[in-house]
């Protein structure tokens, strides 16, 4: 590594040390054989700009444009709120992020220029980071960033930036599924970026990266990897990155052994809490939730949910494809086991429902029953009498078989020999 | 009246362990559902987590052999015959009773006083039998796409991702066992309120004397005691017997 760069970082607080060991943590993240932190390491050298940032490359590949849309900035927050420069934050800003309304220097009409030379300038290059949900409501009106409604559809200036992009990263759940602004009853018509270039045809390849706020060492992971090698990783059927979303919270999650044992909390404040059980019965949604969280852990690997006391709330377990599939309404109510199923504008948990469709059943067969012992076709009542001949073949005049015609009431025939010969 | 002669040629033995095995299997994965849905027994998760995957295994290679059985196993068309055909012949619209469906449901609504003419399954329990083969089926693939094991095989994630996600899987699953629940109790009253003939047999393989059904003429031709009445006489001839010496 040059020194210049080396400097740049330490200038700004991260050591050497620390940011090699970011760069191996990436590079396990990333977890293709033979990429190493030092690969990392220098891809990032590589890209970051010359002069600005001390760095060899000239910001080539992929100046990152951070959209921040319908959203609450704590995917932002997330990646920068560090009382001592977090790797991630510098090394994204060293990448080249050339537009971020929260974190770029420059406001107003400045900002808003260099996101049009940014796309001028590396047309079907640069990689779009969408932080929050694509409002739609009110032809667009329902964001506007400098003065334009952002999100319209048909035509947008999202759109725009979406469709000369190489690669669209939905960062947090808000931007794969809607998140919380779409949630019932959704009055912005937010929805998430993926579903909003489906219906607007525009197919830039879109990773979708869940849970509230994104967790930052898999954006950068990802961006790295897309420097690095200009692949993106392996994503599974919600372009979400396979690596990252393959397993369930609850299959690597530090409670499991509590689950397997029976030991569960069921109710905050209790001793059961204090002795860090299982959340399954306050409503864990690890069982049904994939993602990460357990093993990457947050805050720079401080804690996670569990790990905080918080049962698991299925943050990264909405449908990018179907808006009131969001995160959201997918999981609520949180403290159950089970989300609310909808009958027109009920909710209610599938059990009550269940249980109520049971009680009525069992009250019928009873009254059926009543019924059944009343008509005398029971076994103490003697059982029902067979009829003689089908309705249908009497009502069509069929007889079956040579002795049809000669016995034209065997049932009752058999009925007598059955009185003569004795109950028995 | 009477009922119809209960044989052992209608449900073979071989069908009736798959019947134990469907009513012991099928309590277990009740049971430990219904843990697995809410742990109201504290230490046992781990336990009901094995035995629920364990039985659901079983419960659906039981299905499939119950089904091959049906191809190899004869068993007769109807009660009261010992006469017999290849099982699955009795699962399709049998001459029988091919136009009895009206006559069973209202039989059972009580707007018909007599007994439908039938074969071995009534045409509402044939119908819910074939029902109950194919929900097993589908449970058992809503369950292995539920388990951490299977879940990411594409033949089972696929689904998953149709219905939208593993939280709509677990309520169908869960919802599922409802439906399961709420045929056991049909079936288990339409078993019973005939009588104690039936289960006895499906059970214990115990035959019970009845009328007697004919093939050739699809309709009740006579009695059968299974020799109840020579064996009072031989019983009475004895007494006399011993009366005389005595
Ligand atoms: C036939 C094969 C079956 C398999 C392989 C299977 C498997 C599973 C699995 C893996 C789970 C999730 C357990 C966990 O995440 O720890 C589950 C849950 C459950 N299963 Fe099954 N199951 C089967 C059949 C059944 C049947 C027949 C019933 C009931 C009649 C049933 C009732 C339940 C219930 C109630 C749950 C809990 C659902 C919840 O609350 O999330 N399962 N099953
Ligand atoms: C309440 C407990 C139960 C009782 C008293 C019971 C009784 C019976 C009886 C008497 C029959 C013969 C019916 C006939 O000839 O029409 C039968 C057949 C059958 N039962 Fe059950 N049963 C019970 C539970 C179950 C359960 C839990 C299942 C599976 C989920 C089941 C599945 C079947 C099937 C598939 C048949 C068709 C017969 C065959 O396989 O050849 N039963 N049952
Ligand atoms: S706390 Fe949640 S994720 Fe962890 S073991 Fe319990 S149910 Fe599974
Ligand atoms: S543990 Fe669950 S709720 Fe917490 S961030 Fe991960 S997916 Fe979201």
């Amino acid at each position: 590594m040059k020194d210049s760069f080396i400097e740049s970082l330490e200038s700004r607080g991260l050591t050497r040390r620390a940011f090699l060991a970011f760069c191996g943590s990436i590079a396990a993240a990333i977890g293709i054989e033979g990429v190493t932190g030092i690969d990392v390491a220098e891809a990032i050298e590589e890209n970051a700009l010359i002069g600005t940032n001390g760095g060899r490359g000239e910001g080539k590949l992929a100046p990152v444009v951070w959209m921040e849309l319908g959203s609450c900035t704590g995917c932002t927050e997330s990646f920068a709120q560090a009382d001592d420069p977090d790797p991630a934050t510098l090394i994204l800003e060293y990448i080249a992020l050339n537009y971020s309304e929260t974190l770029s220097a420059a406001a107003g009409y400045s900002l808003e220029e260099s996101r049009e030379q940014t796309i001028k300038a590396f047309p079907g290059k640069y990689v779009l980071v969408v932080e929050g949900a694509v409002m739609t409501r009110w032809n667009g009106d329902a964001l506007r960033i400098a003065g334009e409604a952002t999100c319209a559809p048909g035509e947008s200036p999202l759109l725009d930036v979406c469709k000369n992009a190489a690669a669209v990263i939905a960062a947090g759940s808000c931007a794969v599924d809607g998140g919380f602004c779409a949630a019932e009853p959704n009055p912005g018509g937010a929805c998430g970026i993926q579903k909003y270039m489906a219906d607007n045809g525009v197919n830039t390849p879109v990773v979708n990266l869940p849970t509230c706020p994104c967790n930052p060492a898999t954006l950068v992971a990802v961006i790295v990897q897309y420097l690095l090698l200009g692949t993106l990783p392996q994503l599974n059927e919600y372009n979400m990155p396979e690596v990252y979303y393959g397993e369930t919270i609850h299959d690597n999650c530090q409670r499991r052994g509590h689950f397997e044992n029976g030991e569960f909390v069921y109710e905050f404040g209790s001793e059961e809490e204090a002795k860090g059980y299982c959340l399954y019965a306050m409503g864990c949604k690890g069982p049904q939730t994939k993602a990460n969280c357990g093993t990457i852990r947050w805050n720079r690997r401080v804690s996670w949910c569990v790990d905080a006391g918080a049962p698991c709330i299925g943050c990264a377990s909405g449908d990018p494809r179907v808006t009131q599939r969001n995160w959201i309404d997918f999981n609520a109510p949180f403290l159950n086991r089970m989300k609310d199923i909808h009958i027109g504008s009920l909710r209610v948990q599938p059990t009550p429902v269940a249980l109520t469709i049971t009680g009525v059943l069992a009250a019928a067969l009873i009254v059926h029953g009543i019924g059944m012992k009343a008509a005398g076709r029971t076994e103490g009542a003697g059982g029902p009498d067979w009829e003689p001949v089908r309705e249908y073949d009497k009502k069509h005049g069929i007889t079956h078989g040579s002795a049809a015609a000669a016995t034209s009431e065997p049932a009752e025939k058999a009925a007598a020999e059955v009185s003569e010969g004795g109950e028995q | 009246m009477a009922e119809i002669a209960h044989y052992k040629e209608m449900h073979p033995l071989a069908f009736r362990i798959t019947h134990w095995v469907n009513l012991v299997a099928m309590i277990l994965l009740i049971l430990s559902g219904i843990e697995i849905h809410y742990p109201v027994l504290g230490g046992v998760m781990g336990l009901a987590r094995g035995l629920h995957i364990f039985c659901g295994i079983v419960l659906v290679v039981n299905c499939i052999a119950r089904i091959v059985l049906a191809f190899v196993i004869k068993s007769s068309p109807m009660g009261g015959t010992r006469e017999t055909v290849t099982d699955f012949w009795n699962w399709l619209p049998q001459k029988y009773n091919r136009h009895q469906l009206g006559a069973w449901i209202k039989y059972y609504l009580f707007i018909k006083k007599d007994h439908p003419l039938s074969a071995k399954l009534g045409v509402p329990q044939k119908l819910s039998y074939l029902l109950i083969g194919i929900l097993i089926l589908f449970m058992g693939y809503t369950g292995f796409c539920l388990w951490d094991v299977t879940m990411n095989v594409p033949f089972f994630a696929g689904f998953t991702f149709a219905v939208g996600g593993l939280m709509k899987l677990r309520i169908i699953h869960y919802f599922m066992m409802y439906i399961f629940i709420w045929f056991t109790m049909i079936h288990g009253y339409l078993a019973l309120i005939d009588g104690m003939a039936l289960p006895r047999l499906m059970f214990f393989g115990k035959e019970t004397g009845g009328l007697t059904y004919s093939l050739e003429t699809w309709n009740i031709d006579g009695y059968d005691d299974l020799g109840a009445a020579e064996k009072i006489e031989i019983v009475n001839k004895e007494d006399e017997q011993a009366a005389a010496t005595a």
